[in-house]
Parts: C-alpha cells; structure tokens; sequence
C-alpha cells in the first residue's frame, strides 16, 4: 500500500513539471501548428538563469525565499523574451511555409540554445543550493511526501488552472482560441494575430521557465543537454492529451509521469521507456488525435 | 520539359562517374567521409520516399537503418554469412519491419504519427540494449564483423569499400529518379497533395503509404548494411533518436521529394561539420544558426522540387 | 639558383636546430581523440584539457628528444561513425599515439583502424569487447571491470557481510558491463543479489524505481553508473527513507557527487582507487593543482586523470626508447614493470589491459571528503 501511494506521489510530482512544459508547446501548436522544439531547451536555460540568480547575488548566506522568488521572476522574464525573439527571427518568417521548413528551423534553434547553455557556462553538471527550501518530510499512508514535491505539485495545479481560466474565460483568451482556430477568420474579425502569437511566446515560454527552475530546485542539478531529454517528454505528454488542447497538456503530463512511475515501479525498470512509449502508441491507435484532442481532419 | 529532365540525367551521371575518381584525389579519411556520405545519402533517400514523397513524418527512420546494420552484423559475426548475401535480408526485413510498423499507424494525423515513430525509435534502442536473446550485444554492440567480398576479391581497402558505396548510391539513385515517373511515385504524389481527392481517383490510400514505408525501410536497410561494414562495428548509440532527427532535417533542408536537394542536405549535415572541426566547441551552435538561416532564406529546401507538369 | 639557395638555408636552419633550439625539428604529434561536443563534453573538453596541459609542461622543458610535442584534438561527439573518421583523420596527421575515446562506443569503432595503422590507442574505455581481437596497439588506461568487481564483490560480501544486495545501473556499455561483473562476482562469493534494476541515464527521474527497491528492503544497493546520477539516487533513497547504504561504482567519484546528494551524501561508499585529491603521489597533487590554475577548475572526473597518465606514459616510452616508432614504444609500455601514474602505480598486460590498480572503499564525509575505509589505513 505504501509503495504504492508513494508511487502516485513520484508519478504526480515529474507529471507536473511534464504538464507545465507541456503547456507551452501545446500553446504554441495550437496557434501556428508548430512543434517548437526548442521549448525544452529554453526551459533549462531557465534555470540555468535563475541558478546564476540564486549563486551569484547570495553571498554565500542564506538564499530565503525572497531571492528564490526574485530568481523566479527574473527567469520567467528572461525566457519570455528569448521565447518571443526566438519566434521573430526563427518562426515569423515561415508563417506562411510548409510546416516542416518551421519544425526545421525550431530543431536548429534547439541545438543553438543547448551549445550556447554549454558555452556560457560550461559542460560541467551545476549543482542548485539546497537550503532554498524547508526539508521537511511527511509521512503520509505509508508513503513520503517533502515540501518541495508538495510546492511542485501544487504550484503546478494552480498555474494550470489560472492558465485555463485565462484562455477560457477573459477576452484576451477568446482571442487566442480564435487564432487558434482560423488565423484569417480571426483577422477578420479584428483580431491582432501578431500580438497573439507573440503572448503565446510570452506565457508558454514563461511557464517553461518555471518547470525548469522547479527541476533544478528538486533535483537540483542542471546541464545543458537536459532540455533535450524533457522536451521530448512533454511533447510527448502533450501528444498524449491531444496537441492544441490546454486541459490535455495537463493530462498528458500526469499520465506520463505516473505511466512512467508504474512501469518502472511494477513492470520492468529495463524496458521503462519503451512500456511508456507502447502504451502511448497503444492509445494513440484507438484515440488517433490523443485523450482529449479533437476529432477533425487535419487543415492542410 | 523532357529534354529538360534528360540534361538533369546526364548530369547526374557525369558528376556520379566523377564521383568514382575521388578515393584517387582525397586522403584516407576524407574517403571514409565520401564513404559515409554514400551511406547517409541512401538513407536520407529512403527518408524522403517517406517524409518528403508519401507526406508522413516519420522521425524513427533510424530504426530501418539499425535493422539492417543489426541483420548484417549478427549473421555475418554468428553464422559466418557472406556480407553481401547478408544484404537482400537486411533489406527484406527492414522493410517488413517498416510495412508492420506502419500498417496500424497509417491513419494517424501527421504529428501524431511523428509521435508514434518516435516511439518506436525508443523502443528500438532500448530492445537492442537489453540485449533479447543474447544476439544484439546489449550496450556493447556487435564488434568483428567480416570484410565482403566480390567474386573472390575481399573489398578491404578504403577506396573499395568506398566504391562499393557509391555504386550502391547510384543504384538508389536510379530507383528514386524512376519513383519520380512511375505510378506509385504518382499516386504517393496525389496522397500528399489531397488524400480525399485522390481516393476518389482511386488509389488505396492504405496500400500505397506502407508500401511507401516499407519502400523506405528496405533502402534504410540496404544503408544499415553498408554503415555496419564501413565500422566493421554496431552498437545502439548509432541509431538513436537524434540520429532520425538528423535524417528528418536532411530532407527539409535539401527540399522534400528532390534528389539532388537531399544530396544536398546530407553534404551540408553531415560534410560541412567535417570541414568546420576547427570550431572545436562552438560547431553545433554555429551549425543550430547555420540550420535556421538555411530555413528562413529557403523554406522550400536548398534546391526544391520543380513542379511537375503533370 | 634562388631555389637551391633555399633548400641550403633549410638545412643550416635543421642542422641548427638539432645542435641549440628544439624548434626547427619536426614536432612530435599525439592525438586526442574525445567528445568535445554532445552529452559527454565534460569529460572530453577534461581529457583534451589535461593532454595539452601535460605537453604545454613538457614543452616548457625543451620537449622530447629534443622535438616539441604537438597536440591534435578530434572531436567523435562519443559517437561511432564520427570515431571512426577522427580514427582516419589522426592517422593521416601521423600521430604517434592517441589519447582516448572516452565512450566504449567510439573507442571500439576507432580500435580497428588503430591497429591496422600501428598507431598506439590508450583510452578509459572498460568495455570487454576492446580486448576481444588482441590489437596490441591497445592500451587501458583504466581499471578493467573484472578487477573492480572482484574488490566489490570481496567488500559486500566478505567485509560488509550484506546479506541482501541490489545492483541498478544504467544501460550505458560501461555501467552495465561492471553491473553484470559485480553481480556474477557476488554469486562466485555466496552472496545474495536480491534485484537488478535500471535507470535512464539523465532521467533524473529514479524515485519510482528506488521506491521498489525500498519494499525489498536491501542492506546495500550497488549502483554503477555515473555520479551524476549516483548523487541523484542517493539524494533520492534519503527522500524515500530508505535504510540501505549506497555503494557506487568508481563512476561515482566525482567533486560534484556529494554537493549533488546534499546532506545525503555523507554514509554513501564509493569504490575507486584513491581520489585525485586524496592520492598520496606529490605528482597526482602537482597535476591537480596545474590543472586548476591553468583552468580555473577541477577535472571534471578521474576519468581525465587516468587519460593523462596514458599521456604520461606514452611520453615516457618516448624519452626511454629514444624513439616514435611504434614496435618500440609498444615493447617499451607491455615491459614496464610499474609505472608511477597520477591514479596510482600500475602496469600493463600483454593485452593492453591495466592492472596493480589498488582499489580502495571510502567513505564521503559531511563536509563532502573522503575517509578511506577499506583496506584500513596503516596507522602513521
């Protein structure tokens, strides 16, 4: 019973750093239809700016919760706008061209940011402070629990659902699920689609930078070819949940996390990835467009 | 137009001919890297009957390249098979590979089938590291594989091996220049453009795309062969998931459905990193830069498909 | 008449050169071949690094038979193909020996082409299949897996007395092949491997496989892959209250593996032979040092020492035979009886492999040093 509880809680708390950066590439897919799979590697470039935070300014004192919050901030800031650069130089001017020629150009800009992470501050593995939070633990139906997975998880939760209720629910929203649905029609209707692919870059990008940062405070190491590794998970997650759709992104990752937990947990530890990858092929034969995902021809 | 396409023909074989002279004009390791070229052309060909031909975003392409590696190398070491009687099994079975694979997989959407090759690719690896059987050599690989030999002459030497390459090149070549005229190229084409519009003239949409895989798959194995021989050794690090990325981008560079695009693309992935060695640290950032400028300036592919009059 | 003039003028100048400065004579070339770029910079941009800082010393002191030594780096991104075309490309510049490759993969794709060229191959690789075709121009520069796993297997079962033991590794060539050494080594001792799991590498992601491991509940848990992730899974056992002791493979040793395990890190037991910093050798130390003041950091493991003690040695078989030629310099590294190296004294085989490797257990301390426990230290 404890082992399994405490697998929910493993699979529950990699879910959310999944579910948050899946959010971005689903966002971004679902107004430009583009898999930016540079959005792992801005991600660990998040937290590598937040580490330079966290290390350069402390002094070697106490972090506290005040710098931790400032590096937050700064990291979020600064990858919105490498995210919002990225999409003017890398992605603007293939609006109008075959997809792939953007993916191309997005696969590129991945292996840039990965290099250019190792060039400014080297190959080596970084190592996160570890007083920047209490180490308390609890002990919960046999399982343990600390108060980062704790923060993670709901952190996560609640960054999620202001997300949702954002898109669904103010007018700013509405105009990004217009774009969404038919850029020209949008356009038509008054709608500023520049300024909505560009708060796309803004919020998925910025969201990453928070999953990257929570990764580095949980596991607390970073180097510069992560992003490659959980970029892949969470576009797989928002695969999962049906690319272009918020709620699915949120479902994608935890399902992954925890497909992740259990095959390790009770299958085969040696045959992890590819468990997860068949039951996600598995899933995708019998829902073809993910969990939640519409059922509708593809535009061409 | 069909003068047109006869002058693209011979030029193609002229600079193909020339090709043969290069192991006389370059030093040893600038031949084993014409020799790789052959090997990734072929497989970004075989790529191309797929992504830029059939239109479906296959990015574990890398895994018919490791069949066929894998078949070579386990006959060849364990049975002591000839090399190339090794070969038509590589291709027979990676292309069965590509057709069942494929076959469930068929309807899935574009990304979504990009997903489910991606798995696949994982899987891949991790089952030729686990080492099933005790055939694949788990992380190690597979090392001593054989030397082949062409009636009775051992094809040892660099400049051998590249020929063998090359003239295998050119045959893919000539396969992939008549995909451009045959029916099935024509149909692959029709599918690509309107897939509604072309069932309706009749065309199995189901048949022709895993034909089109297993197509691809079987030139992939036909490389993995040659890849195998070329190292004289496999291990599965060689058929990873960036390897498929790479093939992918190869097409989109070069200009999908284009044979001399693709060849194109697989000199400036994979010979251009060779020249710029001197950037010791700083080559895949330039080259990341190198692949979004290409994009940005050329967006159909260095040297995109003429539109067909057809 | 201009031209013969020249010529004349570069004989004086070789002729000079022979008799005062070491300049004019043709360098001496070795060649390093390592992932400068991909997952596994770190340590090769670390072997590259300690190459070229041991020949920028030795050039400080007039070279080698009086020729400078030249450096050439080849970058195989750990990968085959590429090995295989930096294998050709140092061959072509007529290197007399070759540091690395630092991944199996790439040493055993570049292995071939070594022997066949006669040009000498000294690489950290620990794969068996490296020794399998007997290529004398084969050199190990680290400790093979068989003798580690003897030591391991000894230390569980005989010093220990663990009565239940699991082993996680990844699916690297390296760890798995130590793994399933340690593994057979603890049966031939009668001890009891409950469980053999596995990670992915840089996953990061290993409490559900700890989790199980926790319910079987094991004395010790031998892991041996990499520090990078052995800090990890150490942090990660901590977490999940997990009572075993950690045990890591010599990948293991690492500066960054405790401050990556935290307040964790103090109780886990690395085997290795004895750390950079720790070694007794004033040369390890003055190398060390060298290192970092030139670098501005540490090696980024002992995998860059045991590469510069191949360096080493190769440019001791230089200055012993008086020579570059291949046959000699081989005879010269298969005879040493005991070669003084940074990790220790040791020799090589008729196969290349190296062995006197004095493994040792430590201890990481809270403030993240080592206290050796096994062999105890003699008292002095």
């Amino acid at each position: 019973m404890g082992t399994f509880v405490q697998q929910i809680v493993n699979g529950l708390t990699v879910g959310g750093i999944y579910a948050l950066i899946a959010l971005g590439y689903t966002m971004v897919y679902g107004v430009m239809r583009l898999i930016n799979f540079a959005h792992g590697d801005l991600c660990i470039l998040g937290a590598f700016v937040g580490l330079t935070m966290l290390t350069g300014s402390a002094g070697g004192g106490h972090p506290g919760a005040a710098l931790l919050l400032l590096a937050l901030v700064v990291s979020i800031i600064a990858i919105a706008g490498a995210g919002v650069l990225l999409e003017r130089i890398a992605y603007r001017p293939l609006r109008k061209a075959d997809r792939l020629a953007a993916v191309v150009s997005a696969l590129g800009a991945s292996l840039m940011i990965e290099n250019g992470i190792m060039l400014i501050w080297g190959p080596q593995v970084h190592v996160f402070p570890s007083n920047l939070l209490p180490a308390t633990t609890w002990h919960v139906a046999g399982a343990t629990i600390s108060f980062v997975q704790v923060m993670i998880i709901l952190a996560s939760l609640v960054l999620m659902a202001a997300l949702y209720l954002f898109v669904n629910h103010t007018r700013f929203g509405t105009a990004i699920r217009a774009a969404a649905i038919d850029q020209d029609a949008a356009r038509l209707m008054g709608i500023n689609v520049n300024r909505v692919i560009t708060s796309v870059f803004i919020i998925g990008p910025g969201l990453g930078a928070i999953g990257g940062l929570f990764i580095g405070i949980y596991y607390r190491e970073a180097y510069f070819t992560m992003g490659w590794t959980y970029g892949l998970y969470a576009f797989i997650a928002a695969i999962l949940g049906g690319i272009g759709n918020i709620p699915g992104a949120m479902l994608g990752g935890v399902l992954l996390g925890l497909f992740n937990a259990f095959a390790a947990g009770y299958v085969s530890s040696s045959w992890q990835d590819a468990i997860t990858f068949g039951l996600l092929i598995v899933i995708l034969l019998v829902r073809p467009t993910g969990l939640l995902g519409e059922r509708v021809a593809e535009k061409v | 137009m069909r003068r047109f396409k006869l002058d693209g023909l011979k030029l193609g074989a002229l600079l193909w001919a020339a090709g043969l002279a290069l192991p006389f004009a370059l030093d040893s390791s600038w031949v084993s890297i014409a020799a790789f070229f052959a090997i990734y052309a072929i497989t970004a060909l075989s790529e191309d009957v797929i992504l830029g031909r059939a239109g479906m975003f296959d990015m574990g392409h890398a895994v018919y390249f490791g069949i066929g590696a894998y078949v070579t190398a386990i006959l060849n070491t364990t049975l002591n098979v000839p090399i190339l009687l090794t070969l038509p099994l590589a291709m027979l079975l990676a292309a069965a590979a590509g057709a069942l694979l494929s076959a469930p997989l068929i309807r899935l959407r574009g990304d979504y089938l990009l997903v489910a090759t991606i798995g696949f690719n994982a899987i891949f690896v991790l089952a030729m590291q686990n080492n099933p059987g005790g055939i694949t050599g788990g992380s190690d690989g597979i090392t001593g594989i054989g030397v082949p030999s062409l009636f009775g002459l051992q094809l040892e030497s660099q400049s051998a091996m590249f020929w063998l390459d090359w003239a295998l090149l050119g045959l893919v070549l000539l396969v992939m220049r008549n995909l451009d005229t045959c029916e099935f190229g024509r149909a692959l084409r029709y599918l690509k453009q309107d897939e509604l519009a072309a069932s309706t003239l009749g065309v199995d949409a189901r048949k022709v795309k895993t034909l089109a895989f297993a197509l691809g798959a079987a030139l992939a194995g036909l490389a993995g062969t040659l890849f195998a021989v070329q190292l004289s050794t496999v291990s599965p690090s060689s058929f990873v998931f960036t390897e498929s990325v790479t093939l992918f981008a190869i097409v989109i560079v070069g200009g999908q459905g284009s044979i001399p695009g693709v060849l194109l693309g697989t000199a400036l992935m994979f010979v251009v990193p060779q020249i710029f060695r001197s950037l010791a640290e700083y080559r895949y950032f330039v080259f990341g830069i190198a692949m979004i400028a290409v994009m940005v300036l050329r967006p159909q592919g260095l040297l995109p498909r003429k539109r067909s009059a057809a | 008449m201009l031209r013969t003039s020249t010529i004349g003028l570069g004989i004086s100048v070789v002729l000079l050169g022979a008799s005062g400065a070491a300049h004019a004579a043709p360098p001496i070339k070795i060649g390093v071949q390592a992932p400068i770029t991909g997952t596994y910079a770190d340590e090769g941009q670390g072997i590259a690094r300690a190459v070229k800082l041991l020949a920028a010393q030795q050039n400080a002191k007039g070279g080698l038979l009086g020729r400078t030594i030249k450096v050439i780096t080849c970058d195989d991104q750990g990968e085959a193909a590429q090995a295989a075309i930096c294998a050709r490309q140092l061959v072509n510049d007529h290197v007399v020996a070759v540091i690395g490759s630092y991944t199996s993969g790439a040493a055993l794709a570049a292995e071939p082409i070594y022997a066949r060229a006669n040009v000498i191959q000294t690489s950290d690789g620990t794969s068996n299949e490296l020794l399998k075709h007997g290529y004398k121009t084969w050199f190990g520069n680290a400790a093979p897996n068989s003798a580690e796993a003897k030591f391991t297997a000894h230390y569980l079962v005989d010093v220990r007395h663990d009565k239940k033991i699991a082993v996680l590794t990844d699916h690297s060539s390296f760890a798995t092949g130590l793994a399933d050494a340690v593994v057979a080594d603890v049966k031939a001792a009668h001890g009891t491997i409950i469980d053999k799991s596995f990670i992915n590498a840089g996953s990061q992601n290993f409490s559900p496989v700890l989790t199980k491991l926790k319910a079987l509940q094991p004395d010790a848990l031998y892991f041996s892959g990499y520090y990078s992730d052995g800090g990890l899974i150490r942090a990660q056992m901590v977490q999940l209250g997990m009572k075993a002791t950690f045990i890591g493979g010599d990948a293991n040793q690492n500066v960054a593996f405790a401050k990556i395990a935290g307040a964790a890190a103090a109780g886990s037991i690395i085997i290795n032979v004895p750390a950079p910093a720790d070694l007794p050798y004033p040369v390890a130390k003055q190398f060390v040092a060298a290192y970092k003041a030139k670098y501005g950091a540490l090696p980024p493991s002992v995998f860059t020492l045991t590469n510069a003690d191949g360096m080493r040695a190769v440019m001791q078989a230089i200055a012993a035979t008086k020579s570059v030629k291949p046959a000699a310099l081989e005879t010269y590294l298969h005879g040493m009886k005991s070669f003084q190296g940074l990790t220790g004294t040791f020799a090589w085989n008729a196969r290349g492999e190296r062995t006197g490797s004095p493994f040792v257990a430590f201890e990481v301390q809270q403030d993240g040093t080592y206290k050796i426990l096994y062999p105890a230290p003699t008292a002095g």
